[in-house]
């Protein structure tokens, strides 16, 4: 309940705040070369301050592991991570419908053919530290959700579900062309799949600082409207005679959702099942209000893309996994878990 | 609280080529309890639609409390104008208490939290209509009738002078159809709140509004008091059938019954003459089931407010009235002679015999002939039935001992004339017996189906 509990809300928000700062620390210290946390410590402390007591040594291998290869990851993975749980969570409230996820409007398939035909072509083209894949990646995706609005707009009403389905159906178009330019991919067919299935492994600060402010802007945006997506819950109308105008959120939370998705697919491919199950779990945990279910999704999102990919560099280490594999290996299960458990779990 | 709270002047809304209210003009003033019916299709819900802003009208003028409605920014209209739909499907798990909250959110800027004043309207709002116990349940596992109590808690959160409800009790059992009209009504009697509410049910919307609103064919076809707007005519012209307006004699607010088949009976060979006895409600099944079964009894004598005279009346049947509240004249009991002399078949239904109606049973005795078949329908005793001090009594054993038969059911009374009517078929033992006794049967000619009870 909004009112009576909003002391266990804002614990439970500090709780996965702490619980990341926690995943954070703990994921830098492991990985194909294994740092104690002592070392990450003064390696920070000579970032910082620029200095280090005089009896302590660093390895230039470590410092170049940690800064710029594992705090990058991580911190990536937490943007990713909360991007797609936001996105997730949004998408289902704006469908009133949870098994909408974030690659359900088509986004998922338009950056992948982008990113794909920018693999495939070799496209050399490199933008503010970007590679060709991301830029096309991101272009695809927006110009997917772009289609997809038209496509489904009605006079000057989109409803939901014409949305849905178009979505549906130009992401199953789109994904054809994927897989043509697959079939005729030849050697590069490797990296097109490995882009696909999702990965952190290619983080580094130049995508975090580009990244950083669309997803700040989509999560802040959705967020900000975060008590209209409840009263849309409701139905637009009644949404509508809470003095809220569907067409205009409807439009916001799309393209504020668009450009979630997009950011997180353009630099990391396409992580499946954290931004259906992550809004899942919240609201099985704390209900659907959306003040509430955003934030903690971003956190428990960011939390558990963290843990999936430090997991997913570590398993088979010096390999990696791609991570969306461990995100659906996990994830699914504890998922069906969590929906057998649902009459006793809804703490407040 | 006497003002003009909404005006709406030469509305009309068109989905495309599609019109959906034609010209509409109504004012609607402060604290009124306003129903608005018509055929599905009329209008009423793009009219409620359009007066709640989901809708734009393509001519014409909306107006609040005097403003132009479509100048009002949508947060302000619905911080006076709440709206209570048919269903509310809602598939996500928030409690009640949130649903409920959420009607506060016109009244609060953004990210401000409910205050204390604020928690004081939702916990009023579910005291009102009953949901207080409810607070911390899941909206998804309420009934059909609590989720609408919800809806309606949620409405009333948004401190609205005007409710709207659009056929709120349509996916409602009757007795929480009721519950929310009474609801509704108590908002609007103790809090001044305007209920403008598309009904389709006219007996409920007769049992709880004092003003109608009759929409057909897109435009308004009648408004006013419920006996100006309820009329036979109007009701022909909206619905395209006939029915009868009366009083209902629980509540005395008018009460419409549809009438079936239009008052025609199945075409058939003549039957026998049959006359009815006296009135009441007793008598009406009985006279509906001899006309199922294709007679034309004559009945009275009855007065004008008597129900048995009301269904001879509009079945068209012969009748013997009496003035209001009068005792039968003598005048009266040689015209009922002569009508029971024309009958093949006197029937005495089951009903109270006082000092007002024991003339008719003595009309029974003086008239009864040889020719004649006298029935009792004895559903409860005569003993039970008889207000004279023993009279009706006697002169039932009178009757009975002069040949007149007695039946305990109606099936079986049915039988018995069905029997009459067509010898070949076989009854029970006793109406064989009584045929033979009764020589007036070869007369009778075999008729069509009879639905016995």
């Amino acid at each position: 309940m909004i009112i009576a509990h909003g002391w266990q809300r804002r614990f439970f928000l500090l709780v996965l705040l702490a619980l990341l700062l926690f995943t954070l620390v703990y994921s830098l210290g492991l990985g194909a070369v294994s740092l104690g946390r002592r070392e990450i410590f003064y390696i920070f402390l000579e970032r910082v301050t620029g200095a280090v007591p005089a009896d302590v040594a660093i390895s230039a291998a470590s410092r170049d592991i940690i800064l710029n290869i594992r705090l990058p990851r991580v911190f990536q993975a937490a943007l990713v991570g909360a991007a797609l749980s936001v996105a997730g969570a949004t998408l289902q409230g704006l469908f009133r419908n949870p098994l909408a996820d974030p690659y359900i409007i088509g986004v998922s398939s338009g950056a992948a053919l982008g990113a794909t035909v920018a693999i495939v072509s070799g496209l050399t083209l490199g933008f503010a530290g970007f590679g060709a894949v991301p830029i096309m990646a991101f272009a695809g995706g927006l110009l997917t959700i772009a289609l997809v609005y038209h496509l489904s707009r009605q006079g000057n009403h989109v409803p939901v579900m014409t949305l849905l389905l178009a979505g549906i159906a130009v992401g199953a178009f789109l994904s054809a062309f994927v897989s043509l330019l697959i079939f005729f991919s030849g050697e590069r067919l490797h990296q097109v799949v490995f882009w696909m299935m999702g990965g952190l492994g290619g983080a580094r600060w130049s995508y975090l600082r580009v990244m950083l402010p669309y997803v700040l802007l989509g999560c802040g945006c959705i967020y900000f409207f975060s008590r209209e997506l409840n009263a849309m819950l409701l139905g637009e109308d009644t949404a509508h005679t809470l003095g809220i105008d569907p067409e205009k959120l409807k439009k916001i939370f799309l393209v504020a959702a668009s450009l979630l998705v997009s950011a997180a697919v353009s630099t990391s491919g396409i992580i499946g099942f954290i931004g259906l199950v992550v809004p899942h779990i919240v609201r099985l945990l704390a209900g659907p209000d959306h003040r509430f279910l955003l934030p903690a999704s971003a956190l428990c999102g960011a939390i558990m893309l963290i843990g999936a990919d430090t997991l997913a560099r570590t398993i088979i280490a010096p390999a990696e996994l791609p991570v969306g594999i461990i995100t659906a290996l996990l994830g699914a299960p504890f998922f069906l878990y969590l929906l057998r458990q649902r009459k006793k779990i809804r703490y407040f | 609280m006497v003002g003009v709270n909404l005006q709406v002047l030469d509305l009309t809304v068109n989905y495309g080529a599609y019109t959906a209210l034609d010209a509409v003009t109504f004012s609607v003033e402060k604290g009124s309890c306003v129903a608005l019916i018509g055929p599905n299709g009329a209008g009423k819900s793009s009219l409620l639609r359009t007066v709640s802003r989901l809708l734009k009208p393509s001519r014409g003028l909306l107006y609040l409390d005097g403003r132009d409605l479509q100048k009002i920014p949508l947060r302000e209209i619905s911080r006076s104008v709440a709206v209570v739909p048919q269903d509310t499907a809602i598939d996500f798990d928030f409690s009640v208490e949130e649903v409920v909250a959420m009607g506060r959110y016109p009244h609060l800027q953004r990210f401000q939290k409910e205050g204390r004043k604020d928690r004081e309207i939702i916990a009023e709002a579910m005291q009102i209509t009953g949901i207080t116990h409810l607070a911390s349940r899941s909206v998804v596992n309420l009934s059909g009738g609590e989720r609408q109590r919800v809806i309606i808690a949620r409405a009333l959160a948004q401190e609205p002078e005007i409710l709207l409800l659009d056929e709120p009790t349509a996916n409602l059992d009757i007795n929480y159809q009721v519950e929310f009209l009474e609801l509704a009504r108590t908002l609007n009697r103790e809090r001044g709140v305007t209920i403008i509410a598309a009904i389709h049910d006219l007996n409920l919307a007769a049992q709880f509004f004092d003003c109608f609103i009759l929409l057909n064919d897109r435009k308004i076809l009648s408004l006013g008091r419920p006996e100006e707007v309820l009329t036979p005519q109007n009701i022909r012209i909206a619905y395209g059938m006939e029915a009868v307006v009366q009083r209902n004699p629980l509540h005395g607010k008018l009460h419409i019954t549809v009438i079936k088949g239009n008052g025609t009976h199945p075409e058939g060979p003549a039957r026998p003459g049959i006359h009815v006895i006296g009135g009441g409600e007793e008598t009406v099944p009985l006279l509906d089931a001899l006309l199922e079964a294709g007679y034309r009894p004559s009945v009275g004598p009855l007065t004008r407010e008597d129900s048995g005279h009301r269904f001879a009346v509009y079945h068209a049947l012969r009748v013997i009235t009496l003035p209001p509240f009068s005792p039968v004249s003598d005048s009266f009991h040689r015209q009922h002679l002569e009508l029971i002399k024309e009958a093949q078949v006197v029937v005495v239904p089951s009903i109270p015999f006082g000092m007002g109606n024991l003339r008719n049973l003595e009309a029974v005795q003086e008239a009864m002939s040889p020719g004649m078949s006298v029935l009792l329908f004895e559903e409860t005793p005569v003993a039970q039935r008889d207000y004279c001090g023993g009279k009706a009594q006697l002169l039932y054993e009178s009757i009975k001992n002069r040949g007149a038969l007695v039946f305990r059911e109606l099936k079986d009374l049915l039988s018995f004339l069905r029997e009459q009517a067509n010898p070949a078929s076989p009854g029970p033992v006793y109406i064989r017996k009584a045929l033979l006794s009764h020589k007036a049967s070869h007369n009778l000619i075999s008729g069509g189906n009879c639905n016995a009870g």
